[in-house]
């Protein structure tokens, strides 16, 4: 028998329960020293009660109000995913076909492209044409809607203005939108915390 | 999306995956598996019923609030942890509340309060001599590692409560290896010292 006692660190590999190829000595030794089997009893002692402490169970509605306070946002790569997902088919056949469907519409519009590419000067006027119309459009539209809100000396001032008059008066449009928008979610937010 | 049934059969990892792509249902999964584990840690360092839960609903809003810094070598659970234990350590360390009552808050200032923020404990040990027995050791050692410094309290609960090894209870804790070691040796001696009491 070895007559050296173990040491704390060494009373603590046993009852950490290690299984290295030096702890087999050691238990060898508690196995014939019984004040070395006393000191490990009394350590294990406290290493049982530890380890059959309780649980304690804290509020039922500590989830909800955690989740109250937690902002859940869906990034927009799975945003979109999910809208596709919910477009597409759950049964594998009908999947198939889609992808079919799919496929042969992507190939439809590639050729359609490569058709239009090869005929760019085509492609060029009747972008041009399409452009000018939708600009006339668009100017005559904002005219007549000047026009009848704040009549001809309104819209002779701005005419007078030039681009830059335009320009700032864009700009202020936006800008009271923007504000408007930003103010009403606020609002909104504002009010579903209070809820 | 898996349903909340396969939610539950799904490693940490996963379900954090799931989280992070705004599943509600992730998010209360993660609360589920562990608001017994946090509370009872937060309970066991503050020592206080209504306290523990505030700051164990801090811990999770605090974790869920930013799972994108979460990284992913780590377990989920020893992050959650580390968490939570610095939150209760802030606590003790603003409050000074370093040894407190197991009959109570020393906060409460009515009777309600000190008997809604005592220590219940609960045994199933078959016969009334050992669960007397059991109830017995069970509050010492309640009212031993009270008496703890906080630092031995965090490794002793987290080694023979949670189960955790030295390792992880170094990682959690942002401590070497050998310090978690010796905090834990002198745990048990404290502890050991404390209940000795009892077995006379």
């Amino acid at each position: 028998m070895n007559h050296r006692h173990l040491l704390p660190n060494e009373i603590d590999l046993l009852v950490d329960g290690e299984a290295g190829f030096g702890v087999a000595p050691l238990r060898a030794h508690v196995a014939e020293c019984d004040e070395c089997r006393a000191r490990l009893d009394d350590a294990m002692i406290v290493v049982d009660a530890l380890e059959a402490l309780p649980h304690f169970a804290p509020d039922s509605r500590l989830a909800e109000r955690v989740m109250a306070q937690v902002p859940v946002f869906v990034p927009a790569h799975v945003a979109a995913r999910d809208s596709v997902s919910r477009w597409l088919p759950t049964a594998r056949p009908a999947r198939a076909a889609a992808a079919v469907i799919g496929t042969s519409v992507a190939g439809l519009l590639t050729l359609a492209m490569v058709w239009l590419a090869s005929r760019g000067d085509a492609v060029v006027f009747a972008t041009g044409l399409f452009a000018d119309r939708l600009q006339s459009l668009v100017l005559g539209t904002a005219r007549d809607v000047v026009v009848s809100v704040f009549g001809e000396s309104a819209m002779a001032t701005l005419q007078a203005s030039g681009t830059l008059g335009v320009a700032v008066l864009v700009l202020g449009f936006l800008g009271t939108a923007l504000g408007t928008v930003l103010a009403l979610r606020r609002l909104a937010t504002a009010s579903s915390r209070r809820a | 999306m898996p349903h909340a049934l396969d939610l539950a059969n799904l490693p940490d990892a996963d379900v954090v995956a799931l989280a992070l792509e705004g599943r509600e249902a992730a998010h209360r999964e993660l609360i589920r598996r562990y608001e017994r584990p946090v509370f009872s840690l937060v309970f066991r360092m503050v020592r206080d019923r209504e306290l523990a839960e505030d700051l164990t609903q801090d811990s999770f809003i605090k974790v869920l609030s930013h799972l994108d810094r979460y990284r992913s070598e780590f377990k989920f659970s020893s992050w959650l942890f580390k968490i939570a234990n610095n939150v209760a350590i802030d606590h003790l360390r603003r409050r000074q509340l370093d040894t407190v009552s197991m009959d109570g808050s020393p906060h409460a200032t009515t009777p309600d309060a000190v008997m809604a923020s005592a220590i219940e404990l609960s045994d199933s040990s078959e016969s009334a001599l050992e669960e007397m027995e059991a109830k017995e050791l069970g509050t010492a050692i309640e009212q031993a590692i009270a008496r703890l410094r906080p630092e031995y309290r965090s490794c002793i609960l987290l080694r023979h409560v949670e189960g955790r090894s030295y390792e992880e209870i170094a990682t959690t804790l942002d401590l070497p290896l050998g310090t978690v070691k010796t905090y834990i040796h002198r745990a048990r001696h404290e502890l050991r010292r404390a209940l000795e009491h009892t077995r006379e």
